[in-house]
């Protein structure tokens, strides 16, 4: 038979480029075969095959039970191989791990070192919390094994197993710390120790207290510089509870700060005298002064030392730490920190982002988010199709396949680090993060460092401009996926909050969102690739429904609101427009101080005709939300129709005559009832409940009677009621009973000069407007008109201060359009429409002196509570989905937190945790006594039952024994898996020397004393399993 | 701690996988991937540190950042030497230069077993990969960072097989034509 080993599994697949797949399927094929044989050198050599794949990403949990029978071979070289493959391919759910634990005990325990060192390091990757019991009493003589190599390698293990079952540390403390104590002992080990020490301390620190004169003996001592970088880092944990440390740690700190020649150490001391707390311990004396100067000094050393990049990314990282405690320290390096926004290196960015989110304020805030916006907006857009490098490996998978460049893998290793060169692109999620950062910053603390909030609005409308596309969803997902993800909604948001809570710069603001929604302008307004920013609209919808009385041209806002394309935007924003449509046409509608005449009520039924052509496809809309609005507002939109035409209209110039009511009174009605004001997160549930409130009776007893009787009634007569109350006037209604509602299709079919009519009245609204506008040009012009940056189109007609800038940008513009990538400043002049008759300027104060703005505040009930806290401006959607998500690759020591260490000095606590361990470990001994005892009786029946049922029946578990027998594992498992799982299986795995937790647990629900009474209890139930598989048997 | 150690080529082929958490495989390889799209775009002046991949990043926003420390992996550490990737990706208990050390001394540690080690001395030794490994970190904990001792540990469980002859330098395996490994993969 051909074999292959490792080597030729490699050779094989350079030779089979192209179609590795298929060679590897073969060779996994083969290896399946070959794994089931009995040679172990062939066992083996296939495991390490399978192993060697495993790595590329193809299963072999099917292979578990091999590589326990290789694991438990004799030979080192297959031991070797098998716990190899254990480490790489046990998983949690891996069944076979009961079994291994004999294994590791055995090996633990073997007298060759290297032997020892294979369960040493595979038990970190298998170690689950009812092994972790059993094992720990083989491990903890090998913290005095005689080869350093196993001790430190022992106290590594015994971490992790502290991870996986905390109490094992209890025992096992004590003999690590006499390690650490040890002044003879090997420094590898007490290296190793430190670094264990170091991962345990920051979950209680106050518990190594205690070591405290010892870690600093050795930090003192130095020479290795490894372990004082984990000491520094221990202590910076240690001496916020002990403050007496600070003094002690400082002097030989700043020694090393000063001497060593270590980056890595005196980065790691600086670290540590800002996070441990002691800059702010020894501030205000010469001597704290010193350090602060020393420690900023050489971080600003190493952010400005040329081409070393990573020391500048370290020190941004200590910038960052010093800069919630010391911002002004930080503030004072804001050249070189700045600096790095810019950096190439997106690591470098990114953390020179989160740096200067902590030191933004009132003044630097221009300056930091107009270098980012630059950032922005000169690097183009990617579109989803840009990156082919980007996904190529995400979209196939990694394949081994051939190595088609041999010379390339022979390439020596040594010499140095090798990098490739080209400048990286500006990623998606960048762009993302640098906008959401931008956003915060200007909304931090209700928005204080933020003085001039037309700027803010700007800025806004220009990062709608920048905003990368999100992922295209189709219609059926949509609803699924979280849309508050998405960056155009969160410039939506801050737009909202703006509107709500400034109301200075409330109509500027609604201007903003009604340029959004605007469908004519909106190549102008988002980005020109991608679907980037679209998620504004809903917040743009909404704002301009809801104070649509700042709408400078509502009309066309209704047009575009209106528009066929909005059918297609996302059903929450379609939402949201169908809810703004009815306000703004309201407030078209609602003026009572106008007469009703012929040209208004024919603009209105117009206007209403539209709505409700726009909103009839939509009352079948997939989305329920969608759906519900449309009808809704089809209906009132309809009743108001047949308001209109129904009221009699005056003459042109005669008296004045009353529109209808309906529109008048009642449509305002639904939605100016009250301000709405932002309103804190939680306060809602202070409201107190009304004590009269009773939610149990029902408001009508005769609800059913009543609903059948509606019924059968049907709507008509109810209806005419309803509607004679909103539509009579002046008592002049007409023919409203036998009307039937005409399809707003056929209405806007009929052949009246209501298109005429419709144009004249957008030009009429354009020509009221252009006041609105002109004010506000002229206002900006008059701030800015010694602003270098502000640009003006029609600066020749008007009156501002004609700028270099301005010039250049005119120049440019009397060509083509206004071209925005060529504006050196992120400061645009957003207006553009229409023309700008002179006068109306109204003087305003000009923009140097700093507007006193008020901004509101949430509302709340009492005093607010955490909850109400600000973050819920920009970004209210982490902690939910995300901390179930929590676990990647992170190991959760969290239940080392509640385990004390402590060596009982005096605390009454803890004497009652000693008592408590006292009393478990008699329980234990006893609960060993018996199982024990369970054991010898169970196999002894086991021996019987098997003489008596050795021939046919039991085919199925005696094969299973069979194999682990082979296997070379205690015969007690192989008899647990025979069985099957079950209550006895914790019993039977149950060792000589340590009780497993499952039936510790079950022993301390019991009362005490029982223990007796348990025993026989164990017995008695393994009797019974036991006879019941006698008795199947003897059936069979 | 060290949550995981990574090898991988200018491919993004991985020659060693160790993670000191158990992990899905599927998993493994998505982590593998995306911290290859990372590592691969970086240019010649870069730092050493990588942002956190898409899978680590959405688990890192939940970390409280009221302790200094926590069991989130927040620092992917990487080096690029010739043909290979070295990544660390480690809590914050760990010193991001001393890492830097760390991937040195493994790389030292292997030149020193292979001899002017090179990217197929491990492809055909992936077990003394591990075994170096192995005597460097135990469960995520560092035990060792003295290049002679992890090597004479990793000597002391038995001969460092060299490469295969036939495997020489300037072999007689020709499968050039392909530069660095890029274009291969965009056919792929």
């Amino acid at each position: 038979m051909f074999e292959k080993s490792l080597y030729d599994l490699i050779r094989g697949l350079r030779n089979h480029k192209g179609k590795e797949k298929e060679y590897i399927n073969d060779s996994i094929k083969e290896c399946r075969k070959e794994i089931r044989s009995n040679d172990m050198d062939l066992k083996s050599t296939a495991l390490m095959k399978l192993t060697y794949l495993e790595m590329f990403g193809h299963d072999m949990s099917w292979a578990s039970f091999n590589v326990l029978e290789v694991m438990s071979s004799p030979k080192y070289r297959h031991k070797r191989t098998g716990y190899l493959a254990a480490v790489q391919s046990f998983r949690r759910d891996t069944e076979v791990l009961m079994l291994a634990e004999n294994q590791l005990k055995k090996d633990i325990s073997s007298p060759t070192p290297t032997v020892i060192s294979l369960p040493l390091g595979a038990i970190p990757h298998v170690i689950n919390p009812s092994m972790a019991n059993s094992v720990l009493s083989d491990l903890l003589p090998r913290l005095t094994h005689s080869h350093p190599v196993i001790r430190k390698k022992t106290v590594a293990t015994l971490y992790r197993l502290a991870l996986v079952y905390p109490e094992t540390l209890r025992p096992a403390w004590p003999k690590i710390k006499e390690r650490l104590q040890d002044d003879n002992e090997n420094p590898s080990v007490t290296a190793a120790i430190v670094n264990v020490v170091c991962e345990l301390g920051w979950r209680r620190p106050q518990d190594f207290l205690p070591l405290a004169p010892r870690l600093f003996d050795l930090l003192v001592e130095g020479g290795n510089n490894w372990m004082a970088i984990k000491l520094i880092k221990l202590f910076a944990t240690l001496t916020p509870v002990e403050p007496r440390l600070i003094k002690k740690l400082l002097p030989p700190l700043t020694k090393i700060i000063r001497e060593t020649g270590a980056m890595s150490l005196l980065y790691e001391c600086i670290n540590g005298i800002i996070q441990g707390g002691i800059l702010e311990a020894v501030e205000g004396t010469a001597e704290g002064d010193e350090v602060a100067r020393l420690c900023v000094g050489k971080l600003r050393g190493m952010m400005v030392i040329e081409g070393d990049a990573n020391l500048k990314y370290v020190a941004l990282l200590a910038f960052d730490k010093i800069v919630r405690s010391h911002p002004y320290l930080v503030a004072q390096q804001q050249d070189v920190i700045l600096e790095c926004i810019d950096d190439p290196d997106i690591s470098i960015r990114m953390r020179a982002l989160d740096l200067v989110v902590g030191m933004v304020n009132s003044e630097n805030l221009t300056a930091i988010v107009g270098r980012l916006m630059r950032q922005l907006r000169n690097a183009p857009i990617a579109s989803a199709t840009d990156g082919p490098n980007n996904d190529r490996v995400r979209n196939t998978g990694v394949v081994p396949y051939a190595e088609e460049d041999d010379s390339d893998a022979e390439e020596s290793l040594q010499p140095h680090e090798q990098r490739s060169d080209q400048p990286p692109p500006l990623p998606e999620d960048y762009r993302v993060s640098v906008i959401r950062r931008i956003l915060d910053m200007c909304s931090r603390d209700t928005y204080s460092n933020i003085t001039d909030f037309e700027w803010y609005l700007d800025v806004l409308i220009q990062l709608v401009r920048v905003s990368p596309a999100t992922k295209a969803v189709s219609a059926a997902e949509e609803d699924d996926i979280e849309q508050t993800d998405d960056i155009g909604a969160g410039i939506g948001r801050e737009l909202q909050n703006v509107a709500v809570r400034v109301k200075s710069v409330r109509s500027e603001a609604v201007d903003t969102a009604q340029s959004l929604v605007f469908v004519d302008k909106r190549d102008q307004m988002f980005p020109s690739s991608g679907n980037g920013g679209q998620g504004v609209l809903e917040y743009a919808g909404w704002l301009v429904g809801e104070y649509a009385i700042y709408l400078s041209s509502p009309e066309p806002v209704l047009n575009s609101l209106l528009h066929s394309t909005s059918v297609q935007l996302p059903s929450r924003t379609l939402a949201v427009y169908l809810q703004a449509i009815p306000k703004v046409f309201s407030s078209l509608a609602s003026n009572d101080q106008i007469s009703w005449t012929p040209e208004r009520q024919t603009l209105m039924s117009l206007l209403m005709a539209r709505i409700i052509h726009f909103l009839e496809p939509l009352s079948t809309h997939p989305s329920l939300e969608v759906q519900e609005r449309a009808v809704e507002y089809l209906e009132l939109m309809r009743l108001a129709a047949e308001a209109a035409t129904g009221t009699a209209t005056g003459s042109e110039h005669g008296d004045f005559t009353d529109p209808p009511l309906l529109l008048t009174q009642a449509l305002p009605a639904l939605f100016t009832a009250a301000e709405l004001n932002p309103v804190a997160r939680g306060a809602q549930h202070k409201v107190p409940v009304p004590e009269d409130l009773d939610l149990d009776t029902p408001i009508n007893p005769n609800l059913q009677f009543l609903l059948s009787q509606a019924e059968l009634e049907g709507f008509e007569t109810d209806e005419d009621d309803v509607y004679a109350a909103y539509i009579e006037p002046t008592g002049s209604y007409t023919e409203t009973g036998g009307q039937v509602s005409v399809s707003a299709a056929e209405r806007l079919d009929a052949p009246q000069k209501e298109t005429a009519s419709y144009q004249n009245a957008a030009v009429e609204e354009e020509y009221l407007d252009p006041d609105i506008i002109a004010r506000r040009k002229a206002e900006r012009k008059e701030r800015y008109k010694d602003d270098p940056f502000y640009i003006d189109p029609d600066a020749d007609k008007g009156s501002g201060a004609v700028t270099p800038l301005s010039k250049i940008v005119r120049e440019n513009n009397s060509n083509t359009d206004i071209d925005i990538d060529s504006i050196p400043i992120m400061d645009l002049n957003l207006e553009n429409r229409g023309p700008s008759p002179a006068g109306n300027h109204r003087t305003r104060s000009p923009r140097k002196v700093p507007k006193r703005v008020e901004i509101m505040g949430d509302e709340t009930l009492g005093p607010p509570d955490e909850s109400s806290n600000r973050d819920d401006i920009v970004s209210p959607r982490h902690n939910q989905s995300q901390k179930a998500k929590k676990g990647l690759l992170q190991v959760d020591s969290s239940g080392l937190g509640s385990l004390s260490l402590d060596d009982g000095d005096d605390n009454n606590r803890r004497k009652l945790t000693r008592l408590e361990v006292e009393r478990r470990e008699a329980e234990e001994a006893e609960m060993r006594k018996a199982l024990a005892e369970v054991e010898r009786k169970r196999l002894e029946m086991q021996r019987e039952s098997e003489r008596i049922a050795v021939k046919e029946e039991a085919v199925v578990v005696r094969k299973k024994k069979k194999k682990v027998r082979k296997a070379d594992i205690g015969g007690e498992e192989g008899e647990g898996e025979g069985e099957g799982a079950g209550g006895a299986d914790a019993d039977a795995d149950a060792d000589a020397d340590a009780a497993p937790v499952k039936k510790k647990k079950k022993k301390k629900v019991g009362p005490e004393g029982e223990t007796e009474g348990d025993d026989t209890a164990a017995k008695k139930k393994k009797k019974k399993k036991r006879r019941v598989v006698g008795l199947n048997g003897g059936n069979e | 701690m060290i949550n995981a150690v990574l090898v991988f080529n200018n491919a993004g082929q991985p020659r060693l996988t160790k993670f000191y958490t158990q992990l899905e495989t599927s998993v493994q390889q998505r982590l593998i991937s995306e911290i290859f799209t990372l590592v691969a775009n970086r240019p010649n002046s870069a730092c050493n540190f990588l942002p956190l991949p898409p899978l680590l990043a959405n688990s890192s926003k939940s970390s409280t950042p009221t302790t200094p420390h926590n069991d989130t992996p927040s620092l992917v550490t990487y080096r690029h030497y010739a043909t290979l990737y070295f990544i660390v990706i480690s809590t914050s208990t760990e010193s991001p230069l001393a890492l830097l050390d760390l991937i040195q001394v493994f790389v030292q540690a292997l030149d020193g077993l292979f001899e002017n080690v090179c990217e197929l001395d491990l492809i055909f030794n992936f077990e003394t990969l591990h075994a170096t490994l192995g005597e460097m970190i135990v469960g995520g904990v560092v035990v060792e960072t003295q290049l002679d001792k992890v090597v004479d540990g990793v000597k002391a469980q038995g001969t460092v097989a060299k490469r295969p002859v036939n495997e020489g330098k300037g072999g007689g395996l020709n499968f050039g034509g392909f530069g660095r490994g890029d274009g291969v993969w965009t056919g792929r």
